[in-house]
């Protein structure tokens, strides 16, 4: 029987419990509201699992810290918000380039720059799948409890480990700062997925710390194994990790990167399904908004109106194949959300059924209401 | 079942407290309860408004926040003037008679009483003015047991028996009112 | 007895630095400190950051991660942190150490963390086509200062002093020998060891600022050398102009690490 422990606490700490449930043993950070419970949760909590906490001078160094430490052989995570997840960009790409694993929290609030700091956003969803230059695929997961930050955590780690990528994990300050109940359960091994070794006995001439003959990424060892010598970049590189600049690599790598997310989208998304299996008209959502939207497809409800809400738990890559199907099944959607419409845009992409796509945003750094979301169903 | 406390006053108060204590109990020591709580977050801790939304409920909770109270404490004048447009007829108004004064015509059914100079005189205690009412809210709504409501206090402050007792003592206060 | 050649990736040569260029002085001599240790490769981790002196790890044959410009401290402390057994080396240029990444070097050595950082001062940006950076004298000129270099230039040893560095040494490829010294004192060394490599470029400093061929850039810096002891007896008009070489700070205090375990073993958490 899998130890459970049942808890009354704020969405940032049943992150800290997660990862270190999934097995994280490092953190490195700088620490900025509505994030900064996370840093002091791991600043805390490391220590007694073996693990080491590091307050970093900036947002840059923290990202370059975390993957110096995965590169080493510790899971490693850091929390932030909109101006330091602005500065991990640049080693947010190295990661992606390097393929070194770690898990970035991005409790978002209101901006650009400094805005409101306190207040809640939902709009560093198209920094988090564009905010690094170049060609690229990036997994995201948007939590929408605090039983999410305490599960998918988990699954963060876990997807990060496999696709051998950063993961970001795109909370806001509503569920951050939100206290409810939640059901802890220690994970059991078999539900932790550690980074692939290469075979026993693999040799240093056989070892590629790259490997970009498939979909999924070469075996990682850890740097300071006594065996085969580490070797990573961000640099464009052949499999060996070596400096390969040549048109074929550079095209080669370029689609790796994409592919091995991209290609494994089944494997990778999660969606839930809210009252959708006669529903007439739908929402299309993510994070805290999905609160809102369920309360308003009750209220819908109870009116006789045959409302249903799909939740996109990964923000990237898009469940597309269940965003079509609602599109295909109602007649309209309405997209609520906390910024002025970027998930709104991707849903329309997808809209090749003359689906009524409609928006619900909200920007005041309140979170949107029921009323609001049932509003804008009932103004069409 | 499902009801919203707003608790409201400023800061120093032990609002957030109380609700943690209202979420404690409802979400680990009652069977089936879900609970959650918001809080409105300022840089500033102490002396200015602030309230604590809590939502208890036999069904999970979607939007956490709360637009018309069921049950609203205001601790202070500030924070009655914020929501008294918001009071609908059956709304409990619980307020401290010595820094509230309730307006004409006001919505909802108020119940007031000096939970500040009770706290010092009768629990010996200026703190526990929140627990005294956290008491009286818990007899007029029938929600939650005493005993997981202790069990809460006991949770939240491990280790601190004297804490504990005092807020016990205005906890019963309370329901004795 | 190892050799350097045993560190080395002989098949990616001939490198990429220009004729005259002294980052290979520099890469033999980490090479050589190696083998005269009798390191084990695995044992080593190194990160280097982005311009000429960047691309070293293209041709050793350790552990290497290569990273983004200015960042290689910063991931280095990850490193050191996550796996406090290993030898750090840190491979920087100017633009690295002191420029965009300054306020890293600072912090890694105000934190003493357990690495060795190389760094190859070259007074301007090479790979890019010979801008000032950060450690630029003054009047110098390069291709974004052709009227004569305005900033006063940092001094990368005086720096990493003031902000707690508990290694700090000089030396210039005229002297190969006591760059190995220096070199192997800073790995040996527990804590935060910083070595300022001094390395001409003929190709873009050299050449606008008159200084003419490599040799010549080299003898120069010679004829600049000052012995660190000497120094201390020199005033700051005598010292214009110098580069003081040897080692300048050597301090014992305990590194990031150490200081992070004995003070987290003597709270006894429950764990």
């Amino acid at each position: 029987m899998a130890k459970s422990v049942k808890k009354f606490i704020e969405g940032n700490d049943a992150v800290v419990d997660g990862a270190i449930a999934a097995g994280a043993r490092f953190y490195a950070g700088y620490p900025i509201s509505p994030s900064s419970e996370i840093a002091e949760g791991a600043a805390k909590e490391l220590p007694r699992h073996g693990g080491l906490y590091i307050q970093m001078e900036d947002e840059i160094s923290s990202m370059a810290a975390l993957l110096g430490a995965s590169l080493a052989g510790k899971k490693s995570f850091t929390a932030t918000s909109g101006p330091g997840f602005s500065l991990m960009q640049e080693n947010l790409g190295l990661g992606i380039m390097s393929e070194i694993p770690c898990v970035i929290f991005d409790v978002q609030r209101s901006g650009p720059s400094t805005g409101a700091a306190t207040k809640p956003a939902q709009a560093d969803i198209m920094q988090a799948r564009y905010g690094v230059h170049g060609d690229h695929s990036i997994i995201a997961i948007s939590p929408s409890s605090v039983q999410d930050c305490y599960d998918l955590t988990i699954t963060a780690f876990n997807l990060a480990e496999k696709y051998r990528t950063p993961v970001l994990f795109m909370a806001d300050e509503v569920i951050g700062h939100l206290r409810e109940t939640v059901t802890e359960v220690e994970p059991t091994p078999d539900q932790i997925f550690n980074r692939v070794q290469p075979a026993p006995g693999t040799t240093q001439a056989e070892f590629r710390p790259y490997n970009y003959s498939t979909n999924m990424p070469a075996p990682m060892p850890p740097v300071g194994n006594p065996t085969l010598l580490m070797r990573t970049t961000g640099s464009t590189h052949d499999e060996k990790g070596e400096f390969g600049p040549g048109p074929d690599n550079i095209n080669r790598v370029t689609h790796y990167l994409t592919d091995k997310i991209e290609k494994n989208v089944d494997d990778i998304t999660i969606t839930r399904r809210y009252q959708l299996e006669d529903a007439e008209v739908a929402f299309i959502t993510f994070g805290c908004s999905v609160r809102s939207t369920i309360t308003a497809v009750d209220m819908l409800r109870a009116k006789g109106v045959k409302a249903g809400m799909l939740q996109v738990v990964t923000v990237w890559p898009l469940p597309e194949k269940e965003i079509r199907e609602v599109l295909r099944q109602v007649k309209t959607v309405v997209v609520p959300e906390m910024n002025l419409g970027q998930l709104a845009g991707e849903v329309r992409k997808f809209n090749d059924y003359g689906c009524k796509v409609l928006q619900a945003n909200r920007t005041d750094g309140v979170l949107i209401t029921p009323q609001q979301i049932i509003s804008a169903l009932e103004e069409e | 079942m499902k009801t919203q406390i707003v608790l409201s006053g400023v800061g120093g108060q032990g609002l957030i407290s109380t609700g943690e204590i209202l979420g404690l109990a409802a979400s680990l020591f009652e069977e089936d309860m879900y609970a959650t709580l918001t809080a409105s977050y300022g840089s500033e801790t102490r002396g200015t408004f602030t309230k604590t939304d809590v939502i208890i409920s036999d069904q999970p909770i979607g939007y956490p926040n709360i637009d018309t109270p069921d049950v609203i404490l205001c601790l202070a004048q500030v924070a009655y003037d914020r929501y008294v447009d918001k009071f609908h007829d059956d709304t409990e108004v619980y307020y401290d008679t010595d820094m509230v004064t309730p307006k004409e015509g006001a919505k909802g059914d108020h119940i007031g009483f000096p939970f500040r100079t009770m706290s010092i005189e009768k629990v010996g205690n200026i703190q526990t003015a929140n627990t005294i009412a956290l008491g009286l809210i818990m007899k007029r709504q029938g929600l939650l047991h005493k005993e997981s409501v202790m069990k809460a206090f006991a949770h939240r402050f491990a280790g601190k028996d004297k804490v504990i007792a005092v807020n016990e003592k205005a906890l019963d206060l309370g329901l004795s009112l | 007895m190892a050799s350097y050649k045993d560190y080395m990736l002989f098949d990616k040569l001939p490198h990429t630095w220009c004729a005259g260029c002294g980052d290979g002085i520099v890469l033999q001599s980490i090479a050589a400190v190696f083998a005269e240790m009798g390191l084990d490769k695995h044992d080593i981790a190194l990160v280097s950051g982005i311009g000429c002196f960047g691309r070293v790890d293209d041709y050793l044959d350790i552990n290497c991660m290569h990273v983004t410009h200015g960042r290689a401290l910063p991931a280095a402390t990850g490193i050191a942190l996550a796996n406090p057994n290993l030898n750090v080396i840190v491979t920087m240029g100017d633009g690295d150490s002191v420029t965009i990444g300054g306020n890293h070097l600072i912090h890694c050595a105000r934190r003493n963390i357990n690495l060795t950082a190389i760094v190859a001062n070259n007074y301007n940006y090479g790979q890019t086509g010979g801008q000032y950076s950060g450690t630029t004298p003054t009047g110098s000129i390069t291709t974004t200062s052709p009227y004569g270099h305005i900033e006063k230039n940092f001094d990368i040893c005086k720096l990493v002093e003031a902000a707690g560095a508990t290694y700090v040494a000089r030396a210039t490829v005229y002297n190969p020998v006591q760059m190995r010294k220096l070199i192997r004192g800073g790995i040996e060394h527990k804590g935060f060891a910083i070595i300022e490599c001094m390395v001409p470029c003929p190709t873009h400093y050299g050449r606008y600022n008159k200084q003419g061929e490599a040799a010549n850039m080299m003898k120069l810096m010679n004829e600049q050398s000052v012995p660190a002891e000497k120094a201390k007896n020199m005033s700051p008009e005598e010292l214009e102009g110098k580069i003081i070489t040897g080692l300048i700070v050597k301090k014992e205090r305990d590194d990031y690490y150490t200081e992070y375990k004995r003070i987290i073993d003597a709270q006894n958490i429950d764990k």
